[in-house]
């Protein structure tokens, strides 16, 4: 299905669609410009009645098919509301330029004001329903016409929710264009980029490849690359600690960015690496059972792996502990890596002079840091975890918090996707 | 005689009921050999605390994972005859070799399997394969076992879809297609030998373009290799078998499945319901997918297969990356008194959606890291 200009229109009118995409969008540019105040009331409107239930009839049996729990559907409506959106716009773009002139001695002061960078190309990603939608808003806030590839495992939200939007505010419709390409479509991608003047791509590395090759040099590129986070522990981490982080493992199943992979250690003595890894097994085990099991295939991939490693282990020096449908695997290397997911996790040695060289070669794959330390060291880890590289250091339990105005991997969405003019 | 060679030459392949001595014995003789020849098989073996006589589900099953990462034999390089590789359809490679004593019992399998199944045949017939021509420097097993095949009757001619030209295999659909024309009319049967993925597009092509002919009696279709690089199209069997009968007027109970791997070369071929039944020359532990301890038939788990066949390579109980059931043998109806194997597919979460560096790519089947 394909949404042109508030229409929705079979897939096989593509070719057709895509010969009269530039003139469309050039004729939104011509027009008159969308204010963050029309995309803000549209979008409060559509998360009311959606969390009024008016959809409910179209939502229930989705989230019921892909279990997707209630608190998720609240979170999400969470950032579409008007004081969501407003404080967005305020974190992520901060004065408005206009307030200041820039002063240019000889001559009038020069007036700054900010402007769309134009027509965005969205290539979403499938990991969350309803993403792509919001990859969308953002671009809507910015002022930008926006262009969304869907990912192929969606599920019919993000259609359905930029459809709304446009009924909602007939305005919004010349700025919202979704198809859905396959991603070996390239003739379409290609036509799609063109028009683009920055593309915004969500996935792993594949997809952010594939998305350089599709760039122009002379088309912006905003990359949102998959990412792994970790938990970092000295020896004041406390049995409350690891609950929360075992907690946060086996709800997020460590799928997520910023799904924790493993704990690194302050320290080089690898006993207390091993009885950091035996307190955690137990508390992780603990922990697993008040939680529906992993899925089958995931656990079977993990299965193997560690039986592998565990043939391994007489090379590698790394110690096995399973049980219960999880494990974790003591290493004496330092190296961030991914876990073997779903309630796998690693411990490992990397006292804090080293934190800073183990992870320089992660760089752009860094997020979330959960911190579990005592109180007093607080201060100086997170400072060094941030020159590290990392975005976001949070409580043990809180690595996958979701709120509203928070950086997406270390940037402001909104200043990405649009540009600053100066007029004299 | 070895145990093994007597196992190999069991007039029943499926009386796995009367071989449950014979076949743990052979499998103790089997592990004994590989822990005095291949040292790493010997250091997982005492890792583990060694074998227990009489039960083979106790030795330690090795998944194939490990033989992709380290290449094991167990015997001097000379003696190895056939070298072969995995398809490797996440990369990695498996390294295999036998020696001659493995072929010999491997070449027993073969013959009895076939003659139960009536593959064997004094009739010549034509081969279509659905596979590479073989060519010096693939290795691949399918490549192998696909000219194998081509023996179980005399063979008037070999047809391939892929074909070796110019320095590279080239696809040649067009050359299937007119074999198949010219056969219809002629006296000798057909084989075709191929993934079933491949047969299913070949025949569905065909019917697209309103081919329908009448091989002579005794064609048969026969498949091998899992559907696996097709996991997208996944085609329903029974769609498969209306397609032969209507495009090549070959009748369901002539379609033959093979199922193999080159960590556990044993021959398994369907019987006229298509179920896979374990021959006599093998056993199947279904394991906990947490535990990995066995599970009772009839649940799903990870696949071990075991054999004593090979000496050369420490294949003998080998974990893979599938998952499966075993079913009673009760829960088929044709008669065959040995359980029966089911693959679920593939272990691989395809459904997961994860943003976690590296995790799809994990799932899909590579390493990940």
């Amino acid at each position: 299905m394909i949404l042109y200009r508030g229409e929705l229109h079979d897939d096989s009118e593509l070719s057709g669609l895509l010969g009269r995409l530039e003139s469309d969008c050039l004729a939104a540019l011509a027009g008159e410009p969308l204010t963050p105040e029309l995309v803000i009331a549209a979008c409060d409107s559509l998360a009311r009645d959606i969390a009024g239930g008016q959809f409910d009839h179209l939502l229930r049996p989705f989230l019921e098919a892909f279990s997707i729990p209630q608190s998720q559907l609240d979170a999400a409506l969470g950032l579409f509301t008007r004081e969501s959106l407003t404080r967005k716009l305020r974190l992520e773009l901060g004065e408005d330029p206009e307030s200041e002139d820039l002063p240019h001695p000889g001559f009038a002061p020069i007036r700054r004001r900010r402007y769309p960078l134009g027509v965005l190309l969205h290539i979403a990603a499938g990991n969350v329903d309803g993403l792509p939608a919001y990859s969308v808003v953002e671009g809507l806030l910015a002022g930008n016409i926006n262009l969304l590839k869907l990912p192929s495992m969606d599920h019919g939200a993000s259609l359905l929710l930029l459809h709304e939007l446009g009924e909602r505010q007939p305005r919004l419709k010349d700025f919202i264009y979704v198809f859905d390409v396959p991603s070996t479509d390239l003739a379409s991608l290609s036509a799609l980029a063109e028009v683009a003047d920055g593309i915004v791509v969500w996935g792993g590395d594949e997809a952010v490849t594939a998305a350089r090759r599709l760039a122009a040099p002379n088309t912006k590129l905003i990359t949102w690359g998959h990412k792994l986070s970790f938990a970092y522990a000295t020896s004041a981490a406390t049995d409350g600690d690891l609950s929360a982080l075992a907690r946060h493992m086996c709800l997020t199943r460590q799928l997520l960015c910023s799904s924790c992979q493993g704990i690194f250690l302050d320290t080089e003595d690898m006993g207390a690496v091993e009885a950091l890894g035996e307190r955690f097994f137990t508390i992780l085990q603990a922990e697993n059972r008040r939680h529906p099991p992993a899925d089958i295939n995931l656990r079977a991939r993990a299965a193997l792996h560690l039986r592998t490693e565990e043939l391994e282990a007489h090379a590698s020096g790394r110690r096995i502990l399973r049980g219960g449908g999880v494990s974790v695997t003591v290493a004496p290397d330092s190296r961030l890596e991914l876990s073997w997911l779903g309630g796998n996790c690693w411990v490992k040695p990397l006292p804090r002079e080293k934190l800073l060289a183990a992870l320089k070669g992660q760089k752009g794959y860094l997020q979330t840091a959960g911190l579990l330390c005592a109180p007093e060291e607080r201060e100086e880890l997170t400072a060094l975890l941030a020159r590290a590289g990392l975005v976001r250091i949070t409580e043990a339990g809180e690595m996958s918090r979701t709120l509203p105005g928070e950086a997406h991997d270390g940037d402001y969405p909104l200043r990405a996707y649009s540009r600053i003019v100066e007029m004299a | 005689m070895t145990n093994s060679n007597k196992l190999f030459r069991w007039r029943d392949p499926y009386d796995t009921g009367g071989t449950q001595a014979l076949f743990a014995a052979a499998m103790e003789e089997n592990a004994r050999f590989q822990a005095e020849n291949c040292p790493d098989y010997g250091r997982i073996l005492r890792e583990q605390g060694g074998s227990a006589p009489g039960d083979p589900a106790a030795l330690p099953p090795i998944p194939t994972l490990y033989f992709k990462r380290h290449a094991l034999f167990s015997l001097p390089e000379r003696r190895l005859l056939i070298k072969a590789t995995s398809s490797g359809t996440s990369g990695a490679m498996s390294r295999m070799a036998f020696d001659a004593g493995s072929l010999l019992r491997g070449l027993c399998m073969v013959w009895r399997m076939t003659r139960y199944h009536h593959l064997l045949s004094p009739v010549p017939c034509h081969y279509l394969i659905l596979g590479y021509e073989p060519h010096r420097g693939n290795d691949t097993a399918f490549s192998k076992t696909g000219y194998g095949f081509t023996f179980f009757a005399p063979a008037l001619s070999r047809t391939y879809a892929l074909v070796w030209r110019d320095g590279d295999y080239q696809l040649d659909l067009e050359g299937l297609r007119r074999r198949l024309l010219r056969c219809a009319r002629g006296p000798f049967p057909i084989r075709t030998i191929g993934f079933p993925a491949y047969t299913w597009l070949l025949l569905s092509q065909m019917e697209k373009e309103g081919i329908r002919l009448q091989m002579p009696r005794g064609s048969k279709i026969t498949m091998g290799g899992g559907w696996k690089q097709f996991e997208g199209q996944k085609v329903e069997k029974a769609e498969l078998y209306r397609l032969a009968e209507s495009v090549l007027g070959i009748a369901e109970a002539d379609c033959v499945e093979f199922f193999g791997a080159v960590e556990h070369p044993i021959l398994y071929t369907t019987c006229p319901y298509h179920h896979f039944h374990v021959p006599v020359y093998s056993r199947v532990v279904i394991r906990d997918v947490d535990t990995l301890e066995p599970v009772p038939n009839g649940t799903p788990g990870l696949v071990n297969l075991m054999t004593p066949m090979v000496r050369s390579v420490p294949i003998l109980s080998v974990m893979t990356d599938d998952i499966g059931i075993l079913h009673d043998a009760d829960t088929c109806g044709c008669g065959i008194h040995s359980p029966w194997l089911e693959i679920l597919g593939r272990v691989g979460a395809r459904g997961l959606v994860t943003c976690a560096a590296g995790a799809a790519e994990f799932l899909k089947g590579g390493e990940g890291r």
